[in-house]
């Protein structure tokens, strides 16, 4: 019952703390795990599904899980790139504003395909893509550059390299060119909505200044083939 | 008869760090033992209760009643335990009388563990040898699945505190992979054994939040509540069966307390995901946090409510997706010498 000293226990009961405090942290303790919403995944029954996934189901039964965030829904609207899209295109925080701007680029998108489908002959009707999400997710797939360029220096003089993309970095080029060509080179009266859509549309069909942005870069990485080798990753 | 010589304080003040961590005999141990179980009989008359049947628990009830302290730090407290859990597990001298080590390996410096990584490689030749007899004597060789999901491997403090030893990560990383190729070969119950001492059960399910029945109101219906908290909003939530999913939030419907629609998509998240859309009926009280912590204190509540409605498969479809977890994150809040959480100051070159 003796009073235990202090220099025999520090080391024993003081909670392990890392050397350097962390710079890149969360909330959630590093084993919880992303969760997943898509409500199919969940309807599949026990037998249809093969081992690998009967052992991650087991797997994920023991370990802790993410809270959804509020962006993500189950429901049939809330779409991942969209909401990427939405997140880029936000000013100063204002989700509310970015979201009407997306609905109604959406709309307008929608409007215009019905105009050319109600216009249209009626052999040509099937061809014309009246859904506004597929139309976005393939004007998107077509902005996206395949060869991208990194400035690499080597004695001195800095050579633009052409490098492989990694899936993340293409849709984010796809995107930003997207926007930054809709927010400056357009009319002071036209709004961004009417803008968007067009653009879209045009890079749908393979058109319009985006696509011509990612034709320019293929070119220059083309034209800088010779400094490939200086790449070492 | 001595004579004193002249030395200097300097030289007559004891290097108290040189000789490592204080080192408990085993007699003073035994006698902290004694004094302990002394202790414990005291206070258990002192208490009025009898000296044979007072547990660990009586004894912390009893300090605390008898030491009150406002201290924060549970450890800080007045405390009263067993000597083998307040004094940490030393290593008995490892040399004989003549200076000779007993273990083989004592110059390495970390005897346990290196003897630990011998014992485990020569378990792993021998399974080898097996292996090879088994396919020299063309038979076909034993598969057993062990299930991956319910144990896992000891941390790295529980195997300092297994080895009596500091060990680095980089050795840590060494053993686990040398158990999880050991494992991975198709070996015989012999090995089980000795795998076993390394892991520990995991919980098997982390439903360990007890689902609540039904209740049912005056006019027989059936409802259940829950609470969600996101960020410093609060929420209580009623659902109702034969409902015609109409929701009301402090009184008002969501279409005019919640006009944005993000947060009335948020709101109808877990009857959307469980199918049950047009089916309840719901009436929260919401208070605290701004919009999107209201709808999210919101989602937790309803979804906690629906488990008592729900089948427990569907329960655990739900916790998969994320609906029944707390969100933690709150505002990170602003450090001295920079101007936000993670903004700082404009650098100034002069």
């Amino acid at each position: 019952m003796a009073a235990p000293s202090a220099a025999g226990l520090r080391w024993r009961l003081r909670a392990w703390v890392p050397r350097l405090t962390q710079v890149r942290w969360s909330r959630y303790n590093p084993s919880f795990i992303e969760p997943e919403v898509n409500k199919e995944l969940y309807q599949k029954p026990l037998e249809e599904l093969t081992e690998e996934e009967k052992e991650k189901l087991e797997l994920k039964a023991v370990q802790p899980i993410k809270a959804a965030p509020p962006t993500v829904s189950s429901s049939v609207f809330s779409d991942p790139m969209i909401s990427k899209f939405t997140n880029m295109m936000m000013k100063d925080g204002n989700k509310v504003l970015a979201r009407s701007l997306m609905a109604q680029t959406l709309e307008a998108i929608k409007r215009k395909q019905l105009e050319k489908y109600h216009k249209a002959p009626e052999d040509e009707k099937e061809a014309i893509e009246c859904n506004p999400y597929v139309i976005f997710h393939q004007a998107l797939k077509n902005c996206q550059p395949i060869i991208g360029l990194s400035s690499i220096t080597r004695g001195g003089k800095t050579y633009q390299v052409p490098v492989p993309l990694k899936d993340n970095r293409k849709r984010f080029l796809a995107m930003k060119w997207l926007i930054t060509e809709c927010r400056e080179n357009k009319n002071r009266r036209t709004l961004m909505p009417e803008k968007l859509s067009q653009e879209l549309l045009q890079a749908f069909n393979n058109e319009g200044p985006i696509i011509k942005k990612k034709h320019v870069l293929h070119k220059m990485a083309e034209a800088n083939r010779a400094y490939a080798h200086f790449r070492w990753w | 008869t001595l004579r004193l010589i002249y030395t200097t304080t300097a030289v007559q003040r004891k290097n108290v760090g040189a000789s490592g961590p204080e080192k408990y005999t085993e007699a003073f141990i035994k006698k902290q033992i004694e004094e302990f179980n002394l202790g414990k009989r005291h206070l258990a008359n002192m208490m009025g209760e009898d000296p044979e049947t007072f547990t660990q628990e009586d004894i912390d009830r009893a300090i605390a009643y008898l030491f009150p302290s406002g201290l924060f730090d549970k450890q800080a407290r007045p405390m009263m335990k067993h000597p083998s859990e307040i004094f940490p597990e030393q290593r008995k001298i490892q040399w004989g009388e003549d200076g000779r080590p007993f273990h083989f390996l004592f110059y390495t410096g970390k005897q346990s563990y290196y003897s630990l990584m011998h014992e485990t490689y020569e378990k792993l030749l021998s399974v080898q040898k097996y292996q090879d007899q088994l396919t020299a004597q063309d038979l076909p060789p034993e598969k057993e699945k062990r299930n991956l999901a319910g144990s896992r491997w000891l941390t790295k403090i529980e195997l300092e505190e297994m080895l009596l030893e500091k060990l680095s990560d980089n050795d840590y990383l060494r053993f686990i992979h040398l158990l999880q190729k050991l494992m991975t070969l198709p070996c015989g119950d012999m090995e089980e054994k000795y795998i076993q001492k390394f892991t520990r059960e995991v919980p098997a399910q982390l439903q360990k939040v007890v689902i609540e029945p039904l209740k049912y109101d005056e006019r027989g219906v059936a409802f259940s509540t829950g609470e969600g908290i996101r960020k410093t909003a609060k929420a209580t939530a009623t659902v109702y069966d034969n409902g015609t999913g109409k929701i009301t939030v402090n009184g008002i419907d969501i279409l005019h307390y919640f006009p944005v629609l993000q947060d009335r998509e948020q709101l109808l998240f877990p009857f959307q995901f469980l199918g049950r859309v047009g089916k309840h009926d719901t009436i929260c009280t919401v208070s605290g946090g701004g919009r999107s912590a209201q709808a999210g204190a919101i989602r937790l509540a309803s979804a906690k409510a629906l488990r008592s409605f729900v089948t427990e498969k569907e329960v655990e479809f739900m916790r998969q997706a994320g609906l029944l977890t707390i969100d933690p994150r709150v505002k990170e809040r602003k450090k001295p010498g920079q101007e936000g959480a993670r903004r700082k100051f404009t650098w100034k070159k002069r």
